[in-house]
């Protein structure tokens, strides 16, 4: 046979896989488009009502006050979205990288559905009055055997995928995988038996659910995204990444560490001093990996960087990865005692939980998304330009509304610290920022409906046909 | 499959350590409590910590964690190098600007006997930890069904949903709100609180974190002369 053959069969091969991978990878993708919209939709919502009481309160409408909206937004934006759109991305990998079609997409489908329902009882019930005001768990109790039904169906798929695998040779792409299909389950029974059935002491539960945040950030949505950042800075530069040695220290750090991590928010309360001191080290170590990822990513684009400019996944995935490394940067600061007493129980909170739902996941996301949906639908995004509005609608947005909370936060914790002042003075202290972030979220809605347009036209098939990808800035950069 | 089998084996050792450590250990911990009691010199009689039986208001604490209260306002006071957070000058009943109550940091077993411990997220209204102290039941009621009755510069949304209003049919209600201005719900009829709303307000009452400690686990203030929890006490009996 010759070079050329092969090199054909091969791309027919690909062709294969991707098309087996079609219908659960779009579902996924536009269930979770659909949900981001309406989770920026409720957090515009939420981010007004936090300043401004009195928007949208009539008596109909009562249940969109900030108790209720805040939790559902965040339950919409990390289940509806987050989750379900990286389950997507970790199918298509899966595939790719093991070069295993996905057999029986149907099952798929069907755990998707039942993921949906789930978090639509969920965030209805927090309107409906049966949230539970815990972080990230804020779902009426009966919800969490459903999500985790469909997740574990997920998780099976994906492992049979592994072990059909063509080569020997394992990607650090499908570690990060197999890492969070692992995690996942372990961490969210951990936290719903613990929370939820056994009984307990009460201190410890908020204790547990801390950790369960900060652990589904660390050992599910940075697993998922850096999977992707992984796969498509080498792709799209086609070259190998930098150093394996550097992501094996990546990687085991991460495994090693993030499961420490999250308590340090509760330093000062009431818990036993370790618990909080053990978390802060864990957040401050997790540098080292981080570094290591960091490294490995900027080495592999070195003398590349014209790339970010012209291409989308490259430029979203750039960019999500640049917020990766600032979270962990500002999460190891804020774990000691100066900075941590005005950022521990502040708006600073919600910058956090932002910065790394949407600074870096989404981003990294979306970038993915920009990638795969044409190789699925068979066409090619229709417009550069809508692309670039996408981005710096978000970027712009996530990053304005990052360091607003942050700033506001922190002032706003300056203004409570000052105890003989009048409790008005620490209340409006931080409106001009909760204002501020109001004007970020539209920004980031905006973007978001560019992109829900813009997807739902792929799907629909209506994107170019028979022309190059769509790229953004000047075209004749194209490769 | 062997290097599959070592990879899994290699995850679930890294991640046994932090789960056993931080949510197995301190769950089997803090349920077995111990009970610390201690003769007290003044009043020479045994006191224990935590004292008794909890008298948290479960169906109110339901309340308040539907309501999304905890979004908003924290139940957790962080010990002095964090921050000053027992009292401020218009926190109602506990002290006044001249004396400042203050009132110790909170402690595992202040949460006695709740299902979970709302410590909270953000700040934005403030600690909860001693509400119990600050106003009374008819006030509560005004507040929650209008926040920016009772302050104007309050960014509190209203919970009039757990409120009814209703024609009065004999004689107005005893528990009816007394709203004036625009909240009047006009002549020939009363607002009352529901039953939601009566448990939300009794939890609130019962958010008295303050029980006496023993003295070997207080610390010394700044000044090292009194110390924290002893002021409190002084104010609940007071």
């Amino acid at each position: 046979m010759t070079d050329d053959k092969i090199a054909d069969e091969d791309i027919l091969r690909r062709a294969a896989i991707d098309r087996s991978t079609r219908l659960p990878v779009l579902f996924f993708f536009t269930s979770g488009a659909v949900w981001l919209l309406v989770a920026v939709i409720i957090g515009f919502i939420q981010s007004v009502k936090f300043y401004y009481p009195g928007f949208l309160d009539t008596p109909w409408l009562f249940f969109l006050n900030y108790g209720r909206s805040n939790p559902a937004f965040m339950g919409a934006l990390v289940y509806g979205w987050a989750i379900q759109a990286g389950i997507g991305v970790a199918i298509w990998l899966m595939a790719r990288l093991c070069r295993a079609e996905v057999k029986n997409p149907v099952t798929l489908l069907v755990a998707g559905h039942f993921w949906n329902l789930g978090v639509l009882i969920g965030v209805v019930g927090i309107f409906a009055g049966y949230g539970t005001s815990m972080e990230w768990l804020a779902f009426p109790k009966a919800v969490w055997p459903i999500l985790l039904g469909a997740y574990s169906l997920v998780v099976i798929w994906l492992i049979t995928m592994f072990m059909r695998r063509e080569s020997g040779e394992v990607y650090i792409s499908v570690w990060y995988i197999l890492g969070a299909c692992f995690w996942f389950p372990w961490v969210y029974i951990t936290a719903n038996v613990f929370i939820h059935i056994l009984p307990g002491a009460a201190v410890a539960k908020a204790a547990t659910n801390a950790w369960f945040l900060s652990s589904m950030i660390y050992l599910v949505l940075v697993p998922l995204g850096l999977a992707s950042v992984y796969y498509f800075i080498p792709k799209i530069l086609g070259r190998p990444v930098y150093s394996s040695q550097l992501a094996l220290i990546g990687f085991w750090g991460l495994a090693i560490l993030g499961g420490w991590t999250g308590i340090q928010k509760l330093m000062g309360g009431p818990l036993p001093a370790w618990m909080p001191a053990v978390s802060g080290v864990a957040v401050i170590l997790i540098l080292v990996p981080v570094l290591a990822i960091a490294i490995n990513h900027h080495m592999t684009l070195k003398g590349n960087h014209q790339l970010v400019e012209t291409s989308p996944t490259m430029r979203f995935t750039a960019v999500g990865a640049s917020l990766f490394s600032i979270f962990c940067v500002l999460s190891a600061l804020c774990a000691f005692f100066s900075l941590g007493k005005f950022t521990q129980i502040s708006q600073t909170t919600t910058a956090f939980q932002l910065l790394a739902v949407y600074g870096f996941f989404t981003l990294t996301i979306f970038g993915a998304i920009y990638f795969i949906v044409p190789r699925l639908v068979g066409c090619e995004w229709i417009s550069g330009s809508r692309i670039q509005m996408h981005f710096w609608f978000s970027t712009y947005g996530i990053v304005a509304l990052v360091g607003l909370h942050f700033i506001g936060g922190m002032w706003q914790a300056a203004a409570y610290a000052q105890f003989d002042a009048p409790l008005e003075n620490a209340v409006s202290a931080g409106r001009p920022y909760a204002i501020g972030v109001s004007v970020a979220w539209a920004s980031i809605v905006i973007s978001n409906v560019i992109f829900l347009y813009h997807l739902g036209l792929m799907i629909l098939r209506l994107g170019r046909r028979g022309e190059g990808p769509a790229l953004l800035g000047h075209q004749h950069h194209a490769a | 499959m062997s290097s599959f089998r070592n990879f899994v084996l290699a995850l679930a050792a890294t991640f046994l350590a932090p789960w056993l450590c931080l949510v197995v250990i301190p769950h089997a911990k803090m349920k077995a409590q111990e009970i610390l009691t201690w003769e007290d010199q003044e009043l020479g009689t045994e006191l224990s910590y935590p004292a008794g039986t909890p008298n948290i208001f479960r169906q109110g604490q339901a309340v308040y964690a539907r309501e999304g209260c905890a979004s908003c306002h924290t139940q957790m006071i962080r010990p002095t190098y964090l921050g000053f957070e027992s009292w401020r000058p218009d926190f109602g009943k506990e002290g006044n600007r001249g004396n400042p109550v203050r009132i110790r940091e909170t402690r595992p077993g202040d949460f006695l006997g709740e299902r979970f411990a709302y410590l909270g997220v953000q700040r934005v209204g403030p600690d909860l930890s001693n509400a119990g102290y600050r106003h009374d039941e008819q006030w509560h009621h005004a507040h929650l069904y209008s926040p920016q009755s009772k302050r104007s510069f309050s960014v509190m949304p209203s919970f009039r949903h757990l409120y009814i209003k209703r024609k009065v049919r004999g004689q107005r209600s005893d528990n009816a709100l007394s709203l004036s201005g625009e909240l009047d719900p006009g002549k020939g009829f009363e607002v009352v609180p529901s039953e939601d709303a009566r448990a939300l307000v009794g939890y609130l009452m019962t958010l008295k974190k303050d029980q006496p400690l023993p003295p070997w686990l207080l610390e010394p203030n700044e000044e090292g002369e009194e110390n924290a929890a002893e002021d409190g006490n002084q104010t609940k009996e007071g």
